[in-house]
Formats: structure tokens, C-alpha cells, sequence
């Protein structure tokens, strides 16, 4: 059945049938740890949950406090928190939300990126006004949270100062697009990989609700100039606006005009130095560090719970 | 209503009254059976950072001043049977003590920060279980009939870390400059119960 949930439908399997599916695939399993990704909203990651008998490690991803699933009317659901023998949040703004609502803290481990994949290609040059420039987006292009339309409102105002402006759209969905603005639809990895690395500008109009910027991050990764709206994960990864460190241009969530200076500033003042260091900042974030957190807190659950079963498989 | 009739009332209701208590009391003995285990686990983390700490400064190249202080720093946390306070003061120091002299030990510095990552992670999860715990046996029922029965109460941990050991830190702020260390105070403290948490009936 599909539930609208933080801005964008999932489909869910809950319900007794899925509830004893779950159960029984955790009992032959015989899994040493079970690692659940978002386990309060109502879907297999909750079942999970509730069935485990083995060391749980659970993912918080969402930033949004204001989802029906996290009030904690019920004992049962705490209850269920409780079982969780470590958390693990992808953001400081997910974890305030662990914090705040659940009463439970977890250790911030973003996700991770495949840095050296994007890092390939040399940091974005300068554009010259008569050179063509890249404009690149990347999401879902039917989903309003993602902040397309704010772009496509700020383009025409770029567009009569930099009139060889190319606007990229890459991502699922349809809808009708301006003639100036060309949609790749679906892309994989590689055609992401190929196309940052292409990209003069990367912008993130998101209007809510991210809670990390995997796509920004490997936009980082590659070396292009960055515009993104001033929603809190941004920032975190990015800096304040009023920083002269800042790693690329932030401006207030959902101004087209705002959007429309940002990056005209940009195509005017290329500034490769700060895509380098961007580029740096985002090398952290390389699954092979990112991984070694992840199986240090394995370690952490394995030992903190009942079985005691400490370090079993990894090394 | 006949007696017969209250009487079953009667006894349905004692029964469903034991099996929720007897799951909350469950709740208790699990959250503070975790807290234990959690401390160990936290113990041999902060063991193996200073053990660490103190071998690497031991290797050659290492300026003599630098081995010293870190050498006494580790010491002094290795010491056995401190009181809480005594080692969360000596680790504190310890780290703060990491946070200035790592620049200074060029080799080998990934396996020291893995084991700081390894202490900070686990004092996370450490005092995370004491306040699971100490939520639950603060609620009324649970001290009421003193569920939780003669278990000792868990306490936080509380020590000043480094945040650059374990994600990256604000892109701006260049590594292990004092920006970096992070506060020591645990957001979701005990004393101050988190929000949905206060009015929670039992």
C-alpha cells in the first residue's frame, strides 16, 4: 500500500502476513546482527525490529520531527527503541531528531560516497561569458520537494545575462520542461559520475526535508562550483553563507531570485580554489572511512548486547 | 453482577496488572543489564586509546617533551580502581592532550585516531543505555515496586572528546584546532529527561 510519508510516497508492507515473513527469514537467518534502516516507520523496518532477537543496529535518516510515526504514544513502540543496541544517525540534524523524540542519542555517521569515482576529473575551470556553461540538477523532477521549480523560475533571469546557459535535469519522473532545459531521465552511476564531471555549476534547490546531501557530496566530489538552499544539511556540509571559507553558494530556500544571483555570482567569479576545497571536504566522507565508523559501532552492538557474542565475524 | 462474576473480573484484571508489570520489569532489567555491558565495553575502549597513546609516542622520531606528557597522560588514566570522577577527569585530560600533540606524531596517527573513534563511539553508546535506563526506573510504577530491585544505578560517562575524531569536522575549521573539541556535555542527559519523556505515565 503506498503511504505519503516526508514529502514522498513509499510503498509499505505491514501487516501480520509481512510480520510473520519477517519473523520467520530472522530466525533462519541466524544472523549474528541485524542493521535497520529507519525502524519506527510503520514498514518491514519496524517488524524487524519488534521480531529481532539478535543485536540491533538502527539508521535514522529523517530530519523531520513532524512525522505520525514518531509520536510515541505507544509503550510498545518504546519498548521497541529500547531494543536498539546502537543508533546511528546520518546527520547532526537526524540526530537531534533521535535526541528530541525518541529520548535515544546516536553516533553520527554520514553516508558514505564513492569519492575517488567522482574525484577523477579536474576541478570546473572558468567559464568564459562565451563559452557555454552547465547548469546541473539532479532528483526527482515530479517531486516538489526537490525544488526543480525553483530553479526553472530562476533560469530565465540567468539566462538573460548568460544566454548560452545549458540547464540539466537528471532524475526519475516527468514533467513538461521549458525548450532551454534538457532532461536525462533516469541516470546510473556512471552517467551521474560522467555528467558532475561535466557540470560547471551543480545547484540544489531542495525545499525540505533532506536531511543529507549524498547527491551534493558527490557533486563536492567532482569539483564543480555548488549553489544549494539554505536547508540546515546543507549548511552543515557547505557553511554559513557569510563565511569566506564557505564551500559553495547557499541561498534562502525557495527565493528563485536569490537563486538566479547565486549562481550568476558564480558564472561571474569562478572561484575553482573553493571547489577544490570542497572537493577536499568531501574526500572525508569515502566509504572506506565511513566504513571503518560503521563496523566500529557492529563492534560497539555486538558487545553491549545479550549474546555478547563480541567481535564474531569481524575481524 | 454475582460474586462469581466480579470475582472473574477481579482475577482477569490482577493477571493483566502482573503481565504488564512483569514486562516492564523485564523492560528495567534489560535497559540496565545493557547499561553494564555497555560500560565494559567503554572501559576497554578508553584502556586501548591510552595503551595506544602511550606505545606510539614510544617509537622513534617522536620529540622526547611530546612522549612524556602523553606517557604521563596515559598513565594516569590506566590507573586501576579511579573513581568516576577521577577518570573521567584523567581521560579528559588524556584527550585534550591528544587534540594538541597529534600533529606531532606524523606515523601511525590513523591507528590512534581509530581507537579514539573507537572510545567516542562507545561512550555514545554507553551513555545512550544509562539514559534508557535511568528513564525507566525513574517512572513511578518502576520505583513504586522497586523493579529495578538492589541493582546499582548506571551513571553517564562524561569526558571531553574530539569530534574530528569521528566525523568530519565544520569545513572550515582546520584539523585539531580547539574548535574541535567537542563539549562534554551528553545532550539527553539524565537529570534533563527528554522532550515526551517528562509526563510519561507508567
Amino acid at each position: 500500500m503506498p503511504v505519503p510519508y516526508n514529502g514522498s510516497v513509499a510503498r509499505v508492507n505491514f501487516g501480520p502476513l509481512s510480520a510473520a515473513r519477517v519473523r520467520r527469514w530472522l530466525r533462519n537467518g541466524r544472523f549474528d546482527l541485524i542493521h535497520i534502516h529507519e525502524p519506527i516507520t510503520p514498514s518491514i523496518s519496524l517488524l524487524a525490529l519488534l521480531a529481532a532477537e539478535q543485536p540491533v543496529v538502527a539508521t535514522f535518516h529523517t530530519a523531520t520531527p513532524r512525522s505520525r510515526s514518531m509520536r510515541l504514544a505507544s509503550d510498545v513502540l518504546r519498548a521497541a527503541i529500547e531494543k536498539i543496541d546502537a543508533g546511528v544517525a546520518v546527520s547532526e540534524s537526524a540526530r537531534n531528531v533521535v535526541v528530541q523524540h525518541l529520548g535515544r542519542d546516536a553516533v553520527v555517521i554520514p553516508n558514505g560516497i564513492r569519492f575517488d569515482d567522482f574525484a577523477r576529473r579536474p576541478i570546473a575551470g572558468s567559464p568564459r561569458s562565451s563559452e557555454r556553461s552547465r547548469l546541473v540538477f539532479i532528483g526527482r523532477l515530479d517531486e516538489p520537494r526537490k525544488g526543480l521549480e525553483v530553479l526553472l523560475a530562476a533560469v530565465p533571469q540567468i539566462r538573460q545575462a548568460r544566454p548560452n546557459l545549458e540547464v540539466i535535469a537528471a532524475g526519475q519522473g516527468s514533467r513538461p520542461l521549458p525548450s532551454w532545459c534538457r532532461s536525462l531521465g533516469t541516470i546510473d552511476d556512471e552517467a551521474k559520475i560522467a555528467l558532475l564531471g561535466s557540470a560547471d555549476i551543480y545547484v540544489a534547490p531542495h525545499l525540505a526535508r533532506e536531511s543529507f546531501g549524498i547527491v551534493l557530496l558527490e557533486a563536492m566530489a567532482s569539483g564543480v562550483q555548488i549553489v544549494a538552499s539554505n536547508l540546515p544539511s546543507f549548511v552543515d556540509l557547505l557553511g554559513a553563507p557569510q563565511d569566506d571559507r564557505r564551500l559553495g553558494e547557499v541561498f534562502p530556500v525557495g527565493d528563485h531570485r536569490a537563486l538566479s544571483r547565486a549562481v550568476l555570482q558564480v558564472l561571474q567569479h569562478p572561484n575553482p580554489l573553493r571547489a577544490t576545497r570542497a572537493r577536499q571536504a568531501a574526500r572525508s566522507y569515502d566509504w572506506s572511512r565511513v566504513g571503518r565508523n560503521v563496523l566500529a559501532v557492529y563492534r560497539a552492538a555486538l558487545s553491549t548486547a545479550p549474546t555478547g557474542r563480541m567481535g564474531s565475524g569481524l575481524g | 453482577m454475582s460474586t462469581l462474576e466480579i470475582l472473574a473480573v477481579m482475577i482477569i484484571v490482577v493477571v493483566l496488572l502482573i503481565w504488564r508489570i512483569s514486562w516492564l520489569a523485564n523492560r528495567v532489567h534489560r535497559a540496565t543489564a545493557r547499561a553494564e555491558r555497555a560500560w565494559s565495553a567503554l572501559d576497554a575502549a578508553l584502556v586501548g586509546r591510552a595503551q595506544r597513546a602511550a606505545e606510539l609516542v614510544m617509537r622513534p622520531g617522536i620529540d622526547p617533551a611530546t612522549a612524556l606528557l602523553v606517557r604521563d597522560a596515559a598513565a594516569a588514566a590506566l590507573v586501576p580502581d579511579l573513581c568516576r570522577g577521577e577518570r573521567e577527569r584523567a581521560e579528559s585530560d588524556l584527550s585534550h592532550l591528544l587534540d594538541t600533540v597529534d600533529p606531532m606524531i606524523p606515523a601511525n596517527s590513523s591507528e590512534l585516531a581509530s581507537e579514539r573513534a573507537r572510545a567516542s563511539i562507545c561512550r555514545r553508546l554507553h551513555n545512550d543505555a544509562v539514559a534508557t535506563a535511568l528513564s525507566l526506573r525513574r517512572r513511578y510504577t518502576v520505583r513504586i515496586l522497586r523493579l529495578a530491585g538492589r541493582t546499582t544505578e548506571p551513571r553517564p560517562f562524561e569526558m571531553a572528546e574530539s569530534i574530528c575524531t569521528l566525523t568530519a569536522g565544520p569545513p572550515d575549521s582546520p584539523p585539531s584546532s580547539p574548535a574541535c573539541v567537542a563539549p562534554a556535555v551528553y545532550p539527553a542527559g539524565p537529570r534533563a529527561p527528554a522532550v515526551g519523556e517528562a509526563g510519561q505515565p507508567s
